[in-house]
C-alpha cells in the first residue's frame, strides 16, 4: 500500500525534534486559546501568520503548529464550556448544554474526562479516515474544471451563510462585506485598481491578518468592554477526581464512536465547518439514549458525543482544503492564506508537489491527539487555572497582541488604524447579531473565486452556458440551492399541512467562529 | 398576549438597527461607485474586471435594502428584542474610552517606543475595563512589553521601534 509507505515518512518528519516542539506549542497554545473565552484558533493563526514572512518557519512546521493551535482549541472549547457555561469556541456550544449541568451536579471531572478521551478517539479515528480518504479525493478532483471549482466556492458560501446563524439576510450580508474587502487591491488578471478610490495604501489590497484581527480581537474586546459591567461569570469548582465511572464510560463510547462518524463526513463535505455536527449530534444521542430523562439535566452522552464530532469535523475539513483548497471555516481559510505565502496551492496537485509537507501535516495529527491526551487529563487542572484570568487584564493583553500581530507585518500605523476601524465593525456586528466568520470567508475565498470564474468563462469563450451544462457543475448548484432551502423546508411542509409552523427556520448552528 | 403594547418597551425599531441599516446602503453606493471607477478599456479578456464588482454591489445594494425593510416596514422582532437587550446593557463610555485609548495607543508606538507605549496601554486599559488592581497591572505591563520587545528583535528578527529608549536598548 502506497499510503503506509507516505504516511511513515509523514513520521519520519513530523518525529523530527524540531517538528515535535512546533507540535507541542500548537496544541498547548491551541489549548490556551480554546480556554480562554472570546479568542479562538482564528484570531491565534491570523496574529501568527506575521510569523511567516520571514525565514523563522519552514512551511512544515508552521503547518504542524497551525494543525496543532487548530485541533487545540477544539480540546480547549470543551473546558469553558463545562465550567463556565461559556462556549470557547462556536463547536463547544452544544457542549454547555449538558456539561454545564453535570458540572454543577458535581459531575464536572467526568465531563472534561468525556470530552477529552471522546476529542482523543473521535481525533484518531478521523485522522485515519483522513489518511485514506484524502488521497482518494485528490486523485478524484483532477477531474474538476474551473466552473466545478466556481459552483464548489458557491457551495461552501452557501453553505455557511445558510446553514449557520441565525439569519440568512445577515449572513449573507457579512458575506458581501467580506467579498467586498476582497475586491480591494489591483486585480491580478487585467492590473487595474478597483475599489481603492485612489488611495496608494490600498492597492495591495488589506492583509488578511489587518481584517481578521481587526474582526476577531478588537471587535471582540470592545464588545466585551461595553458589557463588562452587565455580565457576570460563575466558574463551576471541580470536586473530586477528573475521571469517570463505569456506568459513565458505558454510556460514552458509544456516543464518541458516533460523533466521529457524524463529525468527520461532515466536516469534509464543503458543509460549514464544525458546528453543525455537534448539534446534530447532540439531537441523535437525545433520540438513542436510554436516559432521555437526563438530557438537560446533564446527560453525560450529550457531551461525549458532541465533543467527538467537532474535533472528527475538524479533521474532515482538512480533506477539502487540502485536495480542493477549498476552506469550509474561518480558520481553514486563513490556514489557506498560509499556504499561499509559502507558495503551496492546495489543490489535488498538493499530493504529488508537496507529499512530504501533506504526509508530515497528517502524521503530526496522530502525534498531536496524543499530546493533547495528555494536556487535558492530567493537567487539565491547570487550565482551569487558566480561567481565572481576570477579564480586564485578559482583553487588554489580547489588545496588546492584536496590535503587536498588525503592526509587526510592515511596522505601519496605517494597518494598525485599519484594523481598528475594522474591530469597530466587528463591534457592531456581534452587537446585532451578524456572523463574523463568512467575512473572513468572502474576503479569502472571493478573490479566488473571481478567478475560477473567469477562467471558466474565458475557456467557454463567453458562454455562461459552461455552469449549467456540465453535469457536475449544476449537480453542485443543485446542492447550493438545496442547503439554501432545506432550514425552511420542515416550515414550509407544516405550512402545507395547514398547521402553523413553531418557526420559520430551522437554526442548525449559532455561527460564532473566533 | 395582551394588545396593549408595554410602556417599557420604546415603540419602532430600535435606533442602531436603522443606522446599521443605512451604514449598509452607505457601503453599497461606495461599491457601485468603485465599480464604474474601474476602467473597462484594459486588455482584453472575455469577463473584465469589473463585472464581479457589480455582482458585489448588487448583492450589497439588494441585501442592504431587504435588511433596512426588516428594521422598518416588516419588523424582525427576533432582531429587534436582541438590539434593545444589547442597548441596554451596553456601557458607551467604556467602549468611546477603550476605542481613543487605543488609537492612542497606535499613535504613541512610534515616537514613544514599543516598551513605554505597551507598558503604559496594558494597566490604564486594563484599568478602563473595571480592574481595580493597579500595582500588578504596572507590573504586568512592564514584564509584556519587556518580554515581547525582546522576543520580537533578539529571537525572531523582527523590528519593534525603540522611541525614546533608543539610546539605551
Amino acid at each position: 500500500m502506497e499510503v503506509f509507505g507516505d504516511l511513515l515518512n509523514g513520521f519520519a518528519t513530523a518525529l523530527r525534534p524540531e517538528y515535535l516542539l512546533f507540535a507541542a506549542i500548537g496544541v498547548t497554545l491551541g489549548t490556551l486559546v480554546g480556554v480562554l473565552p472570546g479568542i479562538g484558533p482564528a484570531l491565534t493563526v491570523a496574529l501568527l501568520l506575521p510569523l511567516t514572512y520571514n525565514d523563522f518557519l519552514d512551511a512544515t512546521g508552521a503547518f504542524i503548529m497551525f494543525a496543532g493551535i487548530y485541533y487545540g482549541g477544539m480540546y480547549g472549547g470543551s473546558t469553558t464550556s463545562i465550567l463556565l457555561n461559556t462556549p470557547g469556541e462556536a463547536a463547544s456550544v452544544v457542549t454547555t448544554i449538558e456539561g454545564f449541568k453535570m458540572a454543577k451536579k458535581g459531575r464536572g471531572g467526568a465531563a472534561l474526562a468525556t470530552a477529552a478521551i471522546g476529542s482523543f478517539v473521535a481525533g484518531t479515528m478521523s485522522t485515519i479516515a483522513i489518511t485514506f480518504v484524502a488521497p482518494a479525493v485528490a486523485q478524484l478532483a483532477r477531474v474538476f474544471q474551473p466552473a466545478d471549482y466556481f459552483a464548489l466556492m458557491v457551495l461552501a458560501f452557501v453553505s455557511v451563510t445558510a446553514l449557520v446563524g441565525r439569519s440568512l439576510l445577515r449572513g449573507l450580508l457579512s458575506l458581501s462585506i467580506g467579498l467586498f474587502i476582497g475586491l480591494i487591491g489591483i486585480d491580478l488578471i487585467s492590473g487595474q485598481a478597483r475599489m481603492t478610490f485612489g488611495v496608494t495604501e490600498l492597492r495591495d489590497g488589506l492583509d488578511i491578518v489587518v481584517v481578521a484581527v481587526g474582526l476577531f480581537a478588537v471587535g471582540e474586546a470592545l464588545y466585551v468592554a461595553s458589557r463588562l459591567r452587565h455580565d457576570d461569570e460563575e466558574i463551576v469548582p471541580v470536586r473530586g477526581k477528573i475521571w469517570m465511572t463505569a456506568e459513565e464510560w458505558a454510556r460514552s463510547w458509544k456516543a464518541w464512536i458516533r460523533g466521529a462518524l457524524i463529525g468527520f463526513p461532515m466536516g469534509a463535505l464543503p458543509a460549514g465547518g464544525a458546528d453543525i455536527p455537534t448539534f446534530i449530534s447532540y439531537n441523535v444521542e437525545k433520540r438513542l439514549s436510554k436516559h432521555p430523562e437526563d438530557f438537560g439535566h446533564g446527560a453525560i452522552e450529550g457531551v461525549a458525543g458532541p465533543e467527538a464530532a467537532n474535533n472528527a469535523a475538524f479533521s474532515g475539513v482538512l480533506v477539502p482544503l487540502l485536495t480542493l483548497g477549498l476552506p469550509t471555516s474561518a480558520t481553514a481559510a486563513i490556514l489557506l492564506v498560509a499556504f499561499q505565502i509559502y507558495n503551496l496551492r492546495p489543490g489535488p496537485q498538493l499530493f504529488t508537489t508537496s507529499g512530504d509537507l501533506v504526509w508530515a501535516l497528517i502524521a503530526s495529527l496522530y502525534i498531536g491527539n496524543v499530546m493533547l491526551l495528555a494536556l487535558n487529563l492530567p493537567l487539565i487542572r491547570v487550565w482551569i487555572k487558566i480561567l481565572s484570568i481576570p477579564r480586564a487584564v485578559l482583553y487588554t493583553g489580547i489588545l496588546v497582541f492584536a496590535t503587536l500581530g498588525v503592526y509587526s507585518i510592515a511596522n505601519s500605523l496605517v494597518d494598525v488604524l485599519i484594523m481598528y476601524v475594522i474591530g469597530v465593525v466587528g463591534f457592531f456586528m456581534r452587537r446585532y447579531d451578524f456572523p463574523v466568520g463568512p467575512v473572513v470567508l468572502g474576503v479569502i475565498l472571493g478573490p479566488l473565486m473571481e478567478a475560477q470564474f473567469r477562467r471558466a468563462v474565458q475557456i467557454s469563450q463567453g458562454d455562461l452556458s459552461i455552469f449549467v451544462s456540465r453535469p457536475l457543475t449544476l449537480a453542485i448548484f443543485l446542492i447550493a440551492a438545496l442547503m439554501l432551502a432545506g432550514p425552511y423546508i420542515p416550515a414550509l411542509i407544516a405550512r402545507l399541512r395547514g398547521e402553523r409552523p413553531s418557526r420559520g427556520r430551522v437554526v442548525v448552528g449559532e455561527g460564532k467562529e473566533d | 398576549m395582551s394588545v396593549d403594547r408595554d410602556p417599557g418597551t420604546p415603540p419602532g425599531s430600535p435606533l442602531g438597527l436603522r443606522i446599521a441599516g443605512f451604514a449598509l446602503l452607505g457601503l453599497a453606493a461606495v461599491a457601485t461607485y468603485g465599480t464604474f471607477q474601474v476602467s473597462r478599456a484594459a486588455g482584453y479578456s472575455v469577463v473584465g474586471p469589473a463585472v464581479i464588482p457589480l455582482v458585489v454591489s448588487v448583492m450589497l445594494s439588494g441585501l442592504g435594502l431587504v435588511f433596512v425593510v426588516r428594521t422598518t416596514a416588516v419588523p424582525d422582532r427576533d432582531l429587534f428584542e436582541h438590539a434593545r437587550a444589547e442597548e441596554a446593557a451596553t456601557h458607551w463610555p467604556s467602549v468611546l474610552l477603550l476605542g481613543a485609548l487605543l488609537v492612542a495607543y497606535a499613535f504613541a508606538l512610534g515616537p514613544l517606543g514599543y516598551i513605554p507605549a505597551t507598558a503604559l496601554f496594558l494597566p490604564t486599559g486594563a484599568r478602563l475595563l473595571g480592574s481595580r488592581h493597579l500595582v500588578r497591572d504596572v507590573v504586568l505591563g512592564l514584564g509584556l512589553a519587556l518580554v515581547i520587545y525582546f522576543a520580537f528583535t533578539a529571537v525572531l528578527g523582527l523590528r519593534l521601534p525603540a522611541g525614546v529608549l533608543d539610546p539605551f536598548l
